[in-house]
C-alpha cells in the first residue's frame, strides 16, 4: 500500500483522486519530453528554459514536498515512480455531496482522512442532491451515510417521542377544555 | 206512571161515556124491554091487569113525559157533559202529571243511561287511551335501547376506526418521517446551505465513524 521507500512520501492535499495523480503523471511525462527538446536547443538561455518548463502548482508543490527538484532526471522518476504507487495501491474512496464541493471542504475532509485512516486516501467525488447535506463515503466494502438525512432517520425514535408527547399534552388539554 | 194506572184511567173515561150514552139512548127510546115483571097469579088478577094495563102505560107514560122533558134532559145532558168534561180534565190532568213524571223519569233514566253509557264509553276510552300509552311508550322504549345499542355499537366501531386510521396514519408518518423532512430540507434550505457550514458535521460524522472506516480499508486492501 505504502511506498516500499523509506521516505514517506507527502501527499499534498490539493491531490484529490486518481484523476489528478494522473495529470501530474501526464504533467511529468510531457515535462520529461520537453527537457528532451531542451537539450538539443544549446541557444535558449536559462529564464527561457525556465519559461518553457513551467509547471502546474499541484507538481510543484509536491515535488517540493518530497524535496524534489524536477529539473533532474532521477528525481523526476522518483517523483514518477511514487506518484504510481500512489494511483495503483492507496485506498481509494467515492464520497458523495449534494452539491459541487469547494476546495476547501476537499481539502479538509482529506486532510482528515490522510491524517486518521490512511496516509495516501485518495477521494473520487460524486454529486446526489437527494442527501440535501452532510455526504455519503463508500469505502471498499461499506458505505457510511454521513448525511443529514441519516442522521434525521437515526434521530426518529426521539422525534416520534417528541411528536406523540406534543400530541398527548395537546389531547389532554383538549379534554380538560371540554370538561 | 204504570200501564194499569193509563188503563184504570181510560177505562173510567169509558165507562163514563157508557153510562151518559145509554141513559141518553134509554130516554130516546122509552119503548125499550123493560125488565120483566113478575106475572100474576090469578086469571083475574091477569085480566084486571090486562084491563088496567094500556091505562097504566098511558100514565106511566105521562109521567115519565113529565119528569123526562126536554129541560131535564137537557139538563141531564149538561150534567152529564159537565161530568164527562171534569172526568176528562181530571184524567187530563193525572195524564198530564203522569206524564210529566214520566218525562221526569224517563230523563232522569235516560240521563242516568247515557251518563253510564257515557262514562262506560269514556272508562273504555281512557283505557284505550292508557293502553296506547303504554304501547307508545313501551315502542319509544325499545326504541329508545335500539338507538342506544346502535349509538354505542356506532361508537365503538367509530373509535375503532379511528384507532387504526390513526395507527395507520402514526405508522406512515413514522415511516415517511424521515424522506418528508429530508424533502422538507431539500426544498428549504438545500440550495442555500454551503458545505463549508456542514464541515464540522462532515467531520464529526467520519470521526464517529473513524474506526469502521479504517477496519473496512485494511480489510478491502
Amino acid at each position: 500500500m505504502a511506498p516500499n521507500n523509506k521516505e514517506l512520501f507527502n501527499l499534498p492535499p490539493e491531490i484529490v483522486g486518481k484523476a489528478d495523480i494522473n495529470n501530474l503523471l501526464r504533467e511529468l511525462e510531457l515535462l520529461e519530453s520537453e527537457l528532451i527538446k531542451l537539450k538539443g536547443q544549446a541557444s535558449l538561455s536559462a529564464s527561457q528554459k525556465n519559461t518553457l518548463l513551467r509547471v502546474t502548482n499541484e507538481l510543484a508543490q509536491t515535488a517540493a514536498g518530497n524535496n524534489y527538484d524536477l529539473k533532474i532526471a532521477s528525481d523526476r522518476q522518483k517523483l514518477t515512480r511514487r506518484l504510481t504507487d500512489v494511483r495503483d495501491q492507496a485506498p481509494l474512496l467515492y464520497i458523495s455531496f449534494a452539491a459541487e464541493p469547494s476546495p476547501k471542504v476537499t481539502q479538509a475532509i482529506l486532510s482528515w482522512l490522510r491524517g486518521n485512516v490512511h496516509r495516501y486516501t485518495l477521494l473520487h467525488i460524486g454529486l446526489q442532491p437527494a442527501i440535501a447535506a452532510g455526504c455519503i463515503l463508500r469505502t471498499p466494502n461499506k458505505i457510511f451515510d454521513l448525511s443529514l438525512r441519516a442522521f434525521f432517520e437515526r434521530q426518529q425514535p426521539y422525534l416520534v417521542e417528541l411528536i406523540k408527547g406534543a400530541a398527548l399534552d395537546q389531547t389532554v388539554q383538549s379534554a380538560a377544555e371540554e370538561k | 206512571m204504570s200501564n194499569g194506572g193509563i188503563l184504570m184511567i181510560i177505562g173510567g173515561a169509558l165507562s163514563a161515556v157508557a153510562t151518559i150514552l145509554y141513559l141518553d139512548w134509554r130516554v130516546k127510546n122509552p119503548r125499550a124491554k123493560k125488565p120483566s115483571m113478575p106475572p100474576l097469579a090469578t086469571p083475574a088478577a091477569q085480566k084486571t091487569e090486562a084491563l088496567a094495563q094500556p091505562q097504566t102505560i098511558k100514565s106511566a107514560k105521562e109521567d115519565v113525559e113529565h119528569i123526562f122533558n126536554d129541560e131535564f134532559r137537557e139538563e141531564l145532558r149538561n150534567r152529564g157533559r159537565l161530568h164527562f168534561e171534569k172526568i176528562i180534565g181530571e184524567n187530563a190532568m193525572f195524564l198530564q202529571q203522569d206524564l210529566r213524571q214520566t218525562t221526569t223519569q224517563l230523563n232522569d233514566y235516560m240521563r242516568a243511561e247515557i251518563t253510564r253509557t257515557l262514562q262506560e264509553e269514556f272508562k273504555k276510552y281512557e283505557q284505550s287511551i292508557v293502553d296506547a300509552k303504554q304501547i307508545a311508550l313501551d315502542s319509544i322504549e325499545k326504541t329508545v335501547t335500539t338507538i342506544e345499542q346502535q349509538r354505542q355499537l356506532m361508537e365503538t366501531q367509530m373509535q375503532t376506526q379511528a384507532q387504526a386510521q390513526r395507527n395507520q396514519i402514526i405508522a406512515r408518518f413514522e415511516a415517511q418521517m424521515a424522506a418528508v423532512i429530508n424533502h422538507y430540507l431539500m426544498q428549504a434550505i438545500g440550495n442555500q446551505i454551503d458545505l463549508t457550514d456542514q464541515l464540522e458535521f462532515i467531520l464529526t460524522e467520519l470521526e464517529n465513524n473513524k474506526t469502521a472506516i479504517i477496519e473496512d480499508i485494511k480489510r478491502g486492501t
